[in-house]
């Protein structure tokens, strides 16, 4: 039965991707949350098995089978009200096992509907993950669902493989610096042939939430009052996500607004929850805080004018002083400084081959700037030395490219789903077999690099 | 706690106290070398008898002492298919994470289901009496907790069964 | 969740989703469901027109068991012949052309979704038909043969229709010993489950391990410790009315990946049990430990001094 699909999951801090291998996209994209009966604080230190912390009162608790009362994904988020919320991966790690090893369970058998003896697993990790963390995950898919093969990936290096899906990309190389920007936070990571430099990753607390956070602001500060400040931050996620596109020059880009300001100021269509109301729905909410909640909304019309927000949101990438007061540097100097402490000869490779991954990074020539900054920086570098040099050496030019492609948004889930349908996938997978001779130590070895990792 | 147990658990405490009189012991053959001996078994004199406490024959403890070290093995009780593999997945789940338990082995001897190791650099860092007070709470716990799985696990197999055939037979009522 | 949906829920949300979009997009996308079942997503002619091809590893048994007039019957408007190469049947669906009405629509989604469980039922709808001539004596009796459905490597279910019932045998494989143990458990509990009152109308269940059960003795199966076999038995009020006749056949079907989910969710649950444990153990472990002793003490002025 090897010819069926290599189911790939992709469990993110902020969202899972579930699907098959060979698809260009995730069957399945939900929140990593799971809501059950526990109490929350019971969660963190849960008391003696004998025991286990679910309500005693809870009819199921009778019939043995509470531990499947729970739900996952959207569905965690509708019973958030009679229902404790939890989510088990915490800054791209697995926090809570029991949590996620019930996750899982219900992924397989309720979403992707499949019989895991019969399939190859494709996991991610975040880069830097223990490899405890990888033992325990490997303990959980063989000895809990018996799964066939298991490979866990390094996200960025699954972000680097699916850029070669990109037209400007004409060698497929493992080498190159990973831009992941999600919901919480911004990694810059060096890979260079699939290893990851660890000791160069950057972490940037800038990402789609506080662009979201820093609309919601201009919009209040300009005195939009069309809105109604239940779902402020809902219309800004909605324009951010609708109008930004980063600009070339703010100074510039401000004139053309004051020339033109009919062809760029924009309109946002809203519906208003007061209660002049026109219709109910429920809609996804993310708190800024990471909490999700199912809001109900009564609906009225409203509109919002957008303005500068349009260019000015992601520019808080690059000029990151106008939202936040405690991070200062701009992303193009982050990400050269994260090449310039990897090793030396590596870093031309760095440099040709920044690669972006996550909704964040879904601007609009967003990669077109990054580029062109960084540029600049390197050139200057390579100017300042050819002159320190008095005119005697001459410096090879060093490429710099950044890449965008179609995929970005899921590029890791992407990624994952491109190598998985490979057929040397399955050489490079753990199997059964092995787990059951080894233990879960085999975890440790990658057998794409051949070495103990 | 049914009448065998305690005097069963008992004699495992005493045993272990006394037992638990280790120092530190270079080793006799190799210089410079520092082994529990129990397990390096290179000199016959610092070896004393192993001892074995049992309550029955599926339910044994083993305790081999040295000069600076105690290997106890324990064998616990399995009655059927399911508590075998309830045991056998409990101790093995247990072995894989013996970095934190310090005293576990991550083999169990021969003929047991689980063995820990106690050498004098433990009784140095831990408390002795609180060392054998884990070891007499593990097997308590293991036991209730093996029972407590298999009770959980034919409780489930219960209900899952029912909800197949009930919610079907509800049907089959409508239908007949 | 307890029970396992019939349906599939990526064909429903798939479709669904496509069905509400006001902008067509192309779709390419190749999804499973149990016992290695395989469908193919497609829009090859234009956005619009959408393909859903299916295959799996028995239809071919299938067939002579009566799949092909069940797929006329279901989905005679939409079935595409000769199906998309490499596939057993394809199904194609034009957006433009879908009814207006949300029910109409919700109805064919869930007809699509329902793809596998429609084709394996043909084997059930036969046995039932023929269990019917059968008890009608005046009439010619067919000689009711066992129809077997290989539909997984190593896996088979069984279907045969006598006078006064239908037997239904799964045979089924634990490739894990622990999956074995509890397998075993769980079946047996099957078997006493309808010992309860409220059950006496459930169909009667049998199992064995290894030996397989009469009805399969003359197939000379292959001798395994690793094999279970499972007897439903189906009596005609099982299959009387329409509605309990298609909640049956689903029902019966799901059999073999609700007990391997089952099983799962015991295992889950075991390891849920033994971490709470261990973190238990760990903690009497830890009292073991002296607290530590060099804790810096202050004088009532919050000067510190070192104590030897």
């Amino acid at each position: 039965m090897s010819s069926l699909p290599v189911v790939v999951m992709d469990n993110g801090t902020g969202y899972t991707k579930l699907g098959f291998s060979g698809n260009s996209e995730p069957s399945y994209v939900f929140p990593t949350a799971i809501s059950t009966h526990e109490s929350p604080s019971a969660s963190g230190a849960p008391s003696v098995a004998s025991k286990p912390s679910y309500l005693s009162s809870n009819l199921a608790s009778k019939r043995g089978i509470e531990d499947l009362d729970f739900y996952i994904g959207n569905e965690a988020l509708a019973s958030s009200k009679t229902m404790a919320v939890h989510n088990p991966i915490r800054h791209g790690q697995i926090e809570n096992w029991d949590h996620m090893e019930r996750f899982w369970e219900q992924s397989i058998f309720k979403y992707l509907r499949c019989e895991p003896e019969d399939h190859h697993f494709m996991l991610t990790e975040p880069p830097l993950n223990p490899p405890e963390n990888r033992e325990m995950t490997a303990e959980i898919m063989f000895e809990t669902f018996n799964v066939q093969g298991l490979y866990i990936a390094v996200q960025a290096v699954l972000a680097l493989a699916a850029s070669w899906t990109s037209k400007k990309v004409n060698e497929q190389t493992l080498t190159g610096t990973v831009i992941d920007s999600g919901a919480g936070v911004t990694h810059v990571i060096p890979v260079a042939e699939g290893y990851v430099i660890g000791s160069s990753i950057k972490s940037i607390p800038i990402a789609g939430r506080d662009i979201s956070k820093y609309v919601q602001q201009l919009l209040r500060e300009r005195g939009e009052t069309g809105i109604p400040p239940e779902d402020s931050l809902f219309v800004a996620e909605s324009i951010k996500e609708q109008y930004s596109y980063v600009c070339p020059d703010i100074v510039k880009e401000f004139k053309k607004y004051d020339q033109e300001p009919d062809k760029y100021f924009k309109k946002y269509e809203g519906i208003h929850s007061v209660t002049g109301k026109v219709g109910a729905t429920k809609l996804d909410y993310i708190y800024p805080g990471g909490i999700f909640a199912k809001l109900d909304f009564f609906l009225k019309p409203y509109s919002v004018d957008v303005g500068f927000e349009r260019f000015l949101a992601p520019e808080i990438f690059f000029n990151p002083e106008i939202a936040s007061s405690d991070f200062l540097t701009p992303l193009p100097e982050v990400v050269d400084n994260v090449i310039q402490s990897s090793p030396i000869d590596t870093r031309r490779g760095l440099y040709k081959n920044i690669v972006l991954s996550g909704g964040s990074t879904m601007y609009k020539d967003f990669d077109k700037r990054l580029q062109r900054d960084i540029k600049r920086t390197v050139d200057y570098r390579v100017k300042a030395s050819e002159d320190l040099s008095g005119g005697v050496m001459k410096a090879k030019p060093i490429e710099v490219n950044v890449i965008s492609h179609k995929k970005q948004r899921h590029a890791v889930w992407f990624g994952g789903s491109l190598l998985a349908s490979t057929p040397e996938f399955y050489s490079y997978c753990h199997t059964k077999a092995e787990y059951d001779e080894y233990g879960p130590s085999i975890c440790r070895h990658n057998r794409v690099f051949g070495s103990v990792m | 706690m049914s009448n065998t147990l305690r005097p069963y658990l008992t004699a495992v405490r005493s045993t272990l106290t006394a037992a638990l009189c280790v120092e530190n012991f270079s080793s006799q053959v190799v210089e410079r070398h520092n082994k529990p001996e129990i397990e390096a078994q290179t000199s016959k004199e610092v070896i004393m008898n192993p001892l074995t406490i049992s309550r029955n024959e599926n339910e044994q403890v083993l305790i081999e002492t040295s000069v600076n070290s105690v290997r106890i093995s324990i064998k616990i009780k399995q009655a059927d298919d399911i508590e075998t593999i309830l045991c056998h997945k409990f101790s093995r789940f247990m072995m894989m994470r013996a970095d934190n338990f310090v005293i576990l082995r991550r083999k169990p001897m021969d003929g047991f289901d689980i063995s820990f190791l106690i050498t004098n650099h433990h009784t140095e860092q831990m408390y002795k009496h609180k060392l054998v007070d884990f070891i007499v709470h593990f097997m308590e716990a293991v036991d209730k907790e093996i029972s407590e799985m298999k009770l959980s696990v034919n409780k489930r197999a219960r209900t899952v069964a029912e909800s197949y055939l009930g919610e079907a037979s509800r049907l089959f009522y409508k239908g007949y | 969740m307890i029970l396992l949906d019939y349906h599939n829920v990526i064909l429903q949300d798939t479709l669904s989703a496509r069905f509400e979009s006001e902008k067509p997009e192309s779709l390419d996308m190749t999804i499973v469901d149990f016992d290695g079942v395989l469908y193919h997503l497609s829009t090859p002619e234009s956005k619009t027109k959408i393909q859903v091809s299916f295959k799996w590893g028995c239809f071919s048994e299938l067939i002579n068991y009566g799949a092909n007039d069940i797929l006329q019957r279901e989905y005679s408007d939409m079935l595409v012949s000769p199906p998309q190469d490499g596939f057993d049947a394809t199904l194609a669906l034009d957006l433009e052309s879908l009814p207006q009405d949300k029910d109409a629509r919700d109805a064919i989604i869930r007809k699509i979704s329902l793809i596998k469980r429609n084709i394996l039922a043909a084997p059930f709808e036969r046995a039932f038909k023929e269990q019917e001539q059968l008890e009608d004596e005046k009439q010619a009796n067919p000689t009711p043969e066992l129809m077997a459905v290989h539909y997984r490597e190593d896996e088979a279910i069984y279907v045969k229709a006598s006078q006064d019932r239908v037997t239904v045998i799964f045979s089924t494989r634990f490739k894990d010993e622990t999956d074995r143990v509890f397998g075993k458990v769980f079946l047996q509990e099957f078997v006493d489950a309808r010992k309860r009152q409220d059950l006496q109308n459930a169909p009667p269940v049998h199992f064995s391990t290894r030996e397989p059960p009469l009805e399969l003795r003359h197939l000379d199966l292959k001798d395994s410790e690793e094999m279970s076999y499972i007897t439903f038995v189906l009596f005609p009020r099982h299959f009387a009315s329409l509605d309990v006749r298609e909640e049956t056949i689903s029902r019966i079907q799901i059999f073999r990946d609700y007990l391997h989910y089952h099983i799962k969710c015991a295992k889950a649950y075991m390891h849920t049990r033994m971490r709470a444990r261990v973190r238990d153990f760990l903690k009497v472990l830890n009292r073991a430990k002296p607290e530590n002793a060099n804790v810096e003490k202050k004088t009532a002025t919050g000067r510190t001094f070192r104590r030897s």
